[in-house]
């Protein structure tokens, strides 16, 4: 027999978990920590599921639940190897990859054979805002409008973060196949 | 700034080249760039070399999901823990 509270509940599992694998994946680039991360998962879900009628059946579930994540995440689990460092996005040197390989390797199939970890250790190394916008962006496919809602911040600041971010990671995935000799560095 | 009724330049696809490929850019921009994208075989590359990274990153780092052991955790959690508000 299904009670008010066993119908929340499975409305809760088909809106909600579906997007556990996301939430879980942002958590580990928050908190930089596998066991850290599955906690913060964790307490996001459950603290949720405690809201839920705060949700709006139909709207973004996804974005609802990477907001409480952050502010769960902000409020408590952060450390201070992860701490928050504003980095100015002009004080970082451009830099084009693509200009490195368009006569070796222009259409970037030198990606293709970096691994998984790689990835992840290359997205880690990131400043903390920019990896948190392109985990969000590049990983998990949300609009800027919807980042700008979850950071808190302008679109404007999101596209900006996004382009510094992108320049970044390729250049650290760069600089990793080069090493790995994917990819002879390029004559500049 | 580009209108239906000009093309969009070499510098401007540059940089409203991300926004084109996360599909952010108004239906009028983005037919403008689609336009110069068909014509600039520099930007062409640009734009290709741009978008095998994004379906690049978007496979290789949303390989990983949630452990499984978390997921029954939080099940369990749904299924045993009243919630304390609940009737």
């Amino acid at each position: 027999m299904s009670s008010p509270a066993d119908a929340r509940r499975a409305q809760f599992e088909r809106e909600a978990l579906p997007h556990l694998d996301t939430v879980y994946r942002v958590a580990l680039h928050l908190a930089g920590d596998r066991s850290e991360a599955e906690d913060l998962a964790q307490e996001t879900i459950l603290k949720a599921f405690r809201a839920w009628q705060q949700y709006r059946p139909g709207t973004n579930a996804k974005a609802w639940l990477l907001t409480i994540l952050r502010h769960t995440f902000i409020n408590g689990y952060r450390r201070a190897k992860h701490r928050r460092e504003t980095v100015d996005v002009h004080e970082i040197e451009p830099f084009t990859v693509f200009r490195e390989v368009q006569d070796v390797d222009p259409e970037g199939t030198f990606f293709a054979r970096i691994v998984d970890d790689e990835v992840l250790r290359a997205i880690d190394a990131l400043p903390p805002d920019f990896r948190e916008t392109l985990v969000l962006s590049d990983v998990e496919g949300l609009s800027y409008a919807e980042i700008a809602e979850i950071v808190g911040v302008p679109v404007g600041t999101v596209k900006s973060r996004l382009f510094r971010a992108r320049q970044l990671l390729q250049k650290r995935l760069y600089d990793y196949a080069v090493e790995m000799g994917y990819i002879r560095r390029g004559s500049p | 700034m580009t209108t239906p009724d000009r093309p969009a330049g070499c510098r401007e696809v540059v940089d409203r080249l991300y926004e084109y490929l996360d599909r952010e850019l108004d239906p009028a921009v983005e037919r403008a760039v689609r336009g110069h994208l068909a014509e600039c075989a520099h930007c062409f590359a640009l734009h290709r070399f741009e978008d095998a990274y994004r379906r690049f990153l978007e496979a290789r780092a949303q390989a990983k999901g949630a452990p499984p052991e978390l997921r029954r955790r939080i099940l369990h959690h749904l299924l045993s823990g009243r919630d304390p508000e609940a009737p």
